[in-house]
């Protein structure tokens, strides 16, 4: 594939969560990109990044997987693009440590039985849209506005932490969703937990902690006034939609607050057809709140 | 021909653990010249700087080599010694053979060979000293003091009331600095205008003293007890001498909405405006950037309803030319604002904490100027949000300060201290209200300070929370703090009314402009530097500038107003003689050979170096030579590294010298 003069033109790490629990994201990532016209190339063959749980078990496994995938991605031309929040920031990770620790370095390139390659800027969605393709040319795209529409922009742990590792945006008051879903028209709400973790993978061995961490999060979003979350994470999406029946039950407080991946807004509002974003697959049912607006 | 004496040092062990003293000193007993060599287990010892004496006498010396440590340490005390034998202290020479051998080699027998050879260099070079005399520079009696806090204050009034005249210098319309806007002090909880507004107005009235307000530093030329300070006095657009301070001139000014600076921006001033009731002098001044006449050439009202006629717009900042013989700095502190990241700083900025956007969140300063009587509120603890008096506050120590993380490594060592009495006062004032306080660790030294502290907590019931805030956030009118107890092991979260953080203490801004200004050294964090932190606490390595209060690093009062006596009492000492002794070491300028290239006025850090001209009987013009001021030199001896016709020297280290002990090895 030969990509066409000034034409933004990426390699693609999906990661598993996007072929399996969140369908609907990477559904709407290849809609949204296609109809921005930037090209999208799926690394061959990538495997697992380890996601959060490996490098708490063993941290060279974790920086082998990573490494694997880093050397896979030079087959495909373009920057690395990430949709997943945990795959963004385990391969950042990996860039990291490995760049000035010969010693790991070794270890690794051992492991993986090749070179480790740390050159290829690792990007996640969010960064490729505000700065490579700008935030111009992304409102000049939009077929739809999403205007009345009153988004909470969640980034939760991972995107801007720990501060020397994703650098995508400021540690303690980032903006980039916020100028990202503002420039399609969104209107996006003040509200105070949107760096708070969702509780993450204790949704599997302590539900309690990711009841309480979730329940504030939506809370702290619905006082605010939002109509939905928004969020770029697969496993907080699980903690904040998924649970949220569940949350309600425990709270006795009714949120009924639609949880939507990034760029399932996003490709709304360039055009993509509903029926190509995977709005169905949603626990919590966005379509009332969507005809409600006038977007469907 | 010349008879030598060389004195090898053991210093206790420290030299002779690595050095063979013994086989040292029989080598230079064999140097050609050398007429008596000894080595002792003490030099700088009384009976070592008698065996000195003793041997300058019996043996006819005329140059004495003293092999010991750097010349940093005891060339004083053995230059001395040599003077009091009846040699001239300039024919003693030290040999280096601790920083620059023992300690820093391993392997005994070629340390013992590198101290023989530091030996017979410098009886080389003592062997072609010269006889020096002590330069003498006059001193003006009369010290500069930058800063009218309570150090520039304490200072200025010690030196005057010595007898020697003061110039003051504050950069405020008003002296007082921050001990002006304080509400009461730790440890004994006396009102901090009671003690500090009768030393506003002492310095006002004292003969002695010239204040100059709302003035800055603009220039500073000259060395020790000659320096000639250009002072700006900014304008006023009022003339003092005029103005009665009725203040007709602020009740009428028509703008009324201007951040107070001096109340922490809680309250509003006018355009004309005094900083505060108890200001000294009580001259108001125009802030021009606010005032409509100055933006739009409308209003004047001032202007008319002046009674003596002291308002003037036309009015223009004075240069005046202020000579001194010593300079008292006290340029004090500034608090850390988490409000935004510092421009240019290594400091990276806090950024958290609300980011100076929740308006119950306020730091230390603020709070002092809600719990003053002469506060905007009178004294009446409330909340700049809303006015409510709040019922549970939060205090956060430690913000920034000790946090290498965010580029202050320091500890700012009076919020401890400070917190422990808001949270008194605040309990004076709101007898049904709580307060908390999450801290690092309490650190309380200094007379009755850990008493108070304890009072806080026993008595006044403040509850200490060990462990830090993560972060906090508004919820409705409330904000809402997470923390941890770490005593305890739990998350603690607090929904309070208002937060107090005690922010760092961080110097001046401008502090480093001030300082290249005066030629004197400061940290990375722009705090200025003592020329020894144990022996010379408030010098300067600048000779005649001093060290007093927060420019130098975080104090408290009693600190401050210890040091700034300390100062005052360096500048006493300095003023007792009428002339000054200054080290004979400087440059001379060989007039015959020089062309006037003047190569050496270039690269002179002092400026020492001037242009002169040599003229016939009648006046003409020769032609024009280098010459070296030998009250500024600096004894560098950049100049005469850099003269392409060798024509400086440096006194005490000449090219014949240099060479003399290069030849020796």
């Amino acid at each position: 594939m030969t990509p066409a003069r000034n034409q933004l033109i990426y390699s693609y790490y999906p990661g598993c969560s996007l072929h399996a629990s969140a369908k609907e994201y990477d559904e709407s990532t290849r809609g949204l990109f296609k109809a921005l016209r930037i090209g999208l190339v799926e690394v061959p063959d990538w495997l697992c990044c380890g996601a959060t749980p490996a490098h708490n078990v063993d941290e060279l496994l974790s920086l082998s997987l990573c490494a694997k995938n880093l050397a896979l991605a030079e087959e495909v031309p373009g920057d690395l693009a990430v949709a997943c929040a945990a795959c963004f920031s385990r391969l950042k990770v990996t860039q990291h440590k490995l760049a000035d620790n010969d010693d790991k370095r070794r270890q690794v390139e051992y492991a993986i039985a090749g070179q480790v390659n740390l050159a290829k800027p690792v990007k996640h969605l969010l960064e490729i849209l505000a700065r490579d393709f700008g935030l111009d040319r992304l409102t000049e795209a939009v077929k739809k506005s999403l205007s009345g529409l009153k988004v909470a922009c969640y980034y939760g742990c991972l995107l801007t932490r720990p501060p020397e590792v994703p650098q995508l945006d400021c540690t303690e008051a980032p903006t980039i969703m916020e100028r990202v879903i503002g420039a399609v028209g969104a209107e996006t709400v003040a509200w105070s937990h949107r760096l708070e973790c969702c509780g993450a993978n204790f949704t599997l061995s302590r539900p309690g902690v990711v009841l309480k961490l979730s329940s504030e999060i939506l809370a702290s979003a619905k006082a605010a006034g939002a109509d939905c979350l928004m969020v770029a994470c697969p496993l907080c999406h699980g903690n904040l939609d998924i649970r949220q029946k569940e949350i309600e039950e425990v709270t006795g407080e009714r949120f009924d607050m639609p949880v939507f991946y990034m760029t399932q807004l996003l490709a709304l509002a360039v055009g993509v057809a509903p029926n190509k974003l995977g709005l169905e697959s949603m626990i919590v049912n966005p379509q009332p709140l969507l005809k409600k607006k006038g977007l469907l | 021909m010349s008879r030598i004496g060389v004195f090898v040092c053991h210093c206790g062990e420290n030299i002779s653990r690595t050095v063979d003293v013994e086989k040292v000193a029989a080598e230079a007993a064999r140097l050609p010249g050398v007429a008596y060599a000894t080595d002792y287990k003490y030099m700088c010892s009384d009976p070592g700087q008698s065996l000195l004496k003793k041997a300058v006498a019996e043996q006819q010396l005329d140059g004495v080599v003293v092999a010991a440590c750097s010349p940093r340490m005891h060339e004083k005390t053995f230059r001395a010694a040599a003077k009091a034998a009846g040699l001239n202290p300039f024919l003693c020479e030290m040999a280096n053979i601790r920083e620059h051998c023992s300690w820093v080699h391993e392997n005994r027998e070629e340390a013992t060979a590198k101290a023989s050879d530091i030996v017979a260099m410098m009886v080389a070079r003592v062997k072609k000293d010269r006889k020096l005399v002590p330069i003498t520079v006059p001193v003006t009696k009369r010290a500069l003091v930058i800063g009218g806090g309570i150090a520039g204050i304490q200072a200025a009034l010690d030196i005057a009331d010595a007898g020697h005249q003061v110039v003051l210098v504050e950069r405020e319309p008003s002296i007082g600095g921050h001990m002006a806007q304080l509400s009461e002090t730790f440890p004994t909880l006396d009102c901090s205008q009671c003690i500090m507004t009768p030393k506003m107005v002492d310095v006002a009235n004292h003969p002695n003293i010239t204040l100059h307000t709302y003035a800055e530093i603009e220039n500073v030329d000259g060395y020790i007890g000659n320096f000639q300070v250009t002072v700006r006095k900014k304008a006023r657009s009022v003339i003092e001498e005029k103005c009665t301070g009725c203040g007709i001139c602020s009740a009428k000014c028509p703008q009324k909405k201007i951040p107070n600076t001096f109340d922490r921006q809680l309250g509003t001033r006018p355009a004309i405006y005094v900083p505060f009731p108890q200001a000294v002098p009580n001259t108001p001044v125009i802030d021009r950037e606010n005032c409509t006449w100055f933006k739009s050439g409308k209003c004047g009202v001032c202007q008319k309803v002046c009674g003596p006629g002291a308002i003037d717009y036309d009015q223009q900042d004075q240069l005046l030319v202020e000579p001194v013989g010593a300079i008292v700095v006290a340029t004090g502190f500034e608090l850390y604002s988490i409000a935004e990241k510092p421009k240019g700083s290594p400091i990276k900025g806090y950024g958290e904490f609300g980011h100076g956007k929740i308006p119950d969140v306020i730091d230390g300063l603020t709070f002092e100027r809600l719990a003053s009587a002469s506060g905007p509120t009178g004294g009446k603890i409330v909340r700049p949000s809303d006015g409510r008096e709040p019922k549970e506050v939060v205090f956060i120590q430690c913000v920034g300060s000790r946090a290498r993380e965010k580029g202050i490594s320091y500890c700012s060592k009076i919020c401890c201290m400070y917190t422990a009495k808001h949270t008194m006062l605040y309990k004076h004032k709101v007898h049904d209200g709580q307060a908390y306080v999450f801290f690092m660790d309490a650190r309380t030294p200094g007379k009755n300070y850990d008493e108070f502290w304890r009072r806080a907590v026993e008595e006044e019931e403040a509850v200490y929370i060990r462990g830090m805030v993560s972060r906090l956030y508004q919820k409705g009118d409330k904000v809402v703090v997470m923390g941890s107890d770490i005593a305890v092991g739990v998350q603690v979260e607090i929904e309070a009314d208002l937060v107090v953080l005690a922010t760092a203490v961080q110097p001046r801004p401008g502090a480093d402009t001030l300082a290249q200004k005066l030629g004197i050294s400061y940290d990375k964090y722009h705090f200025y530097s003592e020329a020894h932190a144990k022996l010379k606490p408030v010098e300067c390595a600048t000779a005649g500038i001093y060290l007093a209060g927060a420019c130098q690093g975080p104090k408290d009062i009693p600190d401050t107003v210890s040091q700034a006596s300390a100062a005052a009492a360096k500048v006493m000492t300095l003023f007792a003689k009428n002339e000054l002794e200054r080290e004979p070491i400087v440059a001379k300028v060989n007039e015959k050979n020089c062309v006037a290239c003047l190569a050496c006025k270039k690269v002179c850090p002092y400026g020492a170096v001037e242009e002169k001209e040599l003229r016939d009987r009648q006046g003409n013009l020769i032609r024009v030579v280098a010459y070296v001021n030998p009250g500024v030199c600096g004894g560098c001896g950049t100049c005469q590294a850099t003269c392409p016709s060798k024509s400086v020297e440096l006194d005490g280290y000449t090219d014949e010298q240099i060479m003399a002990m290069i030849e020796s090895l």
